[in-house]
């Protein structure tokens, strides 16, 4: 029932401002505003900072063994670097306190790459996985890939 | 009944060939315009009328597990086992590029023991001589082709989750039901005719649900298994219909839909011969006014209520799993309600669906 407030709350919420998100770019530097909103101890719930390090990793181990997707990032080089880059981006989306994200914005980060939705949704199934390997709750994961789903907008391009 | 089930079996082989041509298109692999990127469960699966949605309301979603990089399509075989009926449904859809999508599916409705106790009263009136009623005093089955069309028109129902624009499509139903003398027997103004609806799918993921709602323009009975309008008229009318899914994993869902059905034929009787049995109504209601009770009274009222068609609306709760792109399955409660002649069917609902 006090889900089901939430959806209707957003409802009211979403009409007024919809055309306003419609469309517009995803903000990287900030907490994703989603309807209805992500819960709110999500962060905590994927182990805070520790644990959302070790959920980067393990989805950069199950992207680096994913042949639809692996050579697209070894080709971009600097793993190391993208994990740390979305270590801070999950945080940030999550509303880790006190996290900046330092890097390019996503759609400059990918405007080049030509993405495809099939490769973008490897991703996210790569991150469904990263999930059960941290032992995290579907429903938590969830949170998660509602705060990253409007990156689809900036990263698929074709 | 033999070439019913022979018809089926045609029917399966052209659903099998279909689906291999599928497969044959899948071969080259990565390259061409085989895809099969889209998220696992988020193709929905094949209702009984053929297309992507629920169990029986058709959804905003794209048959097939295709992005917009190419084409995929699934198979689907439904068994709903009622106290007086079953329901075999057998179709393909395939989804092109997540925008158009085409199905053709085949319904197939053994009748049980209703029709069959209809059926032997007019072999026996008749004589055993053959009779235009379209019922047989055994097995009568009634088929019904099902072609299908749905074009995604705006719109992404999962990656928007920071707006509230849902995915809508719109879609059409042409149905051919081959039991012209028994749609007529059950005063249906039509055996063949189109559907129309549009569907609107978003998936809420801080909630793990699913939300569809879709309205049908139809004048469809029992979605044309009993075939469409009434006795007088065939007026379309827009119906709604509302399926909500809950994921409780990524490839797990639990949910229920709901489907308003219309009235083209309700408190009417059968037609046998010259005969309406809405007369027995008429009786009856002139006998209750005179007060006429007791056991003439009652036959009279029973007599009246065995021949009274009524439709309620469909109500089904589900649980689908996904083990794979390649295989689903559904098994489901479905609350159908009275369908014709026959009250509360209510059973089990089972599909099995194969994607390539």
């Amino acid at each position: 029932m006090k889900s089901l407030n939430k959806l209707l709350a957003a409802g009211a919420m979403g009409l007024l401002s919809m055309s306003a998100f419609a469309g517009s770019e995803t903000p990287e530097g900030k907490v994703q505003a989603t309807y209805p909103p992500i819960s709110s101890d999500a962060y905590e719930k994927f182990g805070g900072k520790y644990g959302m390090d070790r959920w980067v990793e393990s989805l950069f181990k199950y992207i680096m063994l994913d042949n639809r997707i692996n050579y697209i990032f070894a080709a971009h080089g600097k793993i190391d670097r993208q994990i740390k880059l979305n270590q801070q981006l999950v945080a940030v989306m999550l509303g880790a306190p006190g996290v900046e994200y330092q890097g390019a914005s996503m759609s400059a980060a990918h405007e080049e790459m030509g993405i495809t939705l099939t490769q973008f949704n490897a991703v996210v199934e790569d991150a469904y996985l990263a999930c059960e390997d941290l032992r995290t709750p579907y429903h938590t994961c969830n949170q998660l890939i509602a705060a990253l789903a409007p990156f689809k907008r900036s990263i698929v391009t074709r | 009944m033999n070439g019913n089930i022979r018809g089926f079996g045609i029917k399966a082989a052209t659903v099998l060939a279909f689906g291999a041509s599928i497969a044959a298109v899948s071969s080259p692999a990565q390259a061409g315009i085989y895809d099969a990127g889209k998220v696992l469960a988020t193709s929905g699966v094949n209702i009984t009328d053929g297309a992507a949605g629920g169990g029986i309301t058709p959804w905003a979603v794209i048959a097939g597990y295709e992005t917009n990089q190419g084409i995929n399509g699934s198979i689907h075989y439904t068994y709903a086992n009622l106290p007086n009926y079953s329901l075999n449904s057998l179709g393909a859809a395939i989804g092109f590029y997540d925008r158009l999508e085409l199905s053709y599916a085949y319904d197939l409705l053994p009748t049980g023991s209703t029709f069959n106790t209809v059926g032997l009263l007019t072999n026996t009136l008749t004589g055993g001589g053959p009779n235009d009623t379209g019922i047989d005093p055994f097995n009568t089955a009634i088929r019904m082709d099902i072609f299908g069309a749905k074009l995604r028109v705006i719109g992404e129902s999962i990656y928007d989750s920071d707006n509230l624009l849902p995915q809508v499509a719109v879609g059409g139903f042409y149905k051919i039901n081959h039991n012209k003398e028994l749609m007529n027997t059950l005063l249906a103004n039509k055996a063949k005719d189109f559907e129309a609806y549009v569907a609107i799918t978003k998936i809420f993921f801080p909630l793990d649900l699913l939300v569809n709602v879709t309205v049908r323009y139809t004048a469809a009975n029992q979605t044309g298994l009993t075939g469409f309008g009434g006795p007088n008229k065939n007026k379309r009318e827009f119906r709604p219909e509302v399926s909500f899914a809950y994921l409780l994993a990524k490839n797990v869902a639990i949910g229920a839909e709901y489907a308003a059905h219309g009235k083209n034929t309700d408190g009417r009787g059968v037609k046998v011969g010259t005969l309406d049995t809405s007369v027995v109504g008429t009786i009856t209601n002139a006998l209750n006014n005179i007060g006429v009770s007791g056991p003439v009274g009652n036959i009279v009222n029973n007599v009246n209520d065995t021949l009274t068609q009524r439709e309620s609306d469909w109500f089904d709760v589900f649980f689908a799993y996904f083990p794979s792109k390649n295989l689903s399955f559904v098994a489901a409660y479905a609350n159908l309600g009275n369908i014709t002649l026959t009250p509360k069917q209510t059973g089990a609902y089972f599909s099995v669906q194969a994607s390539f």
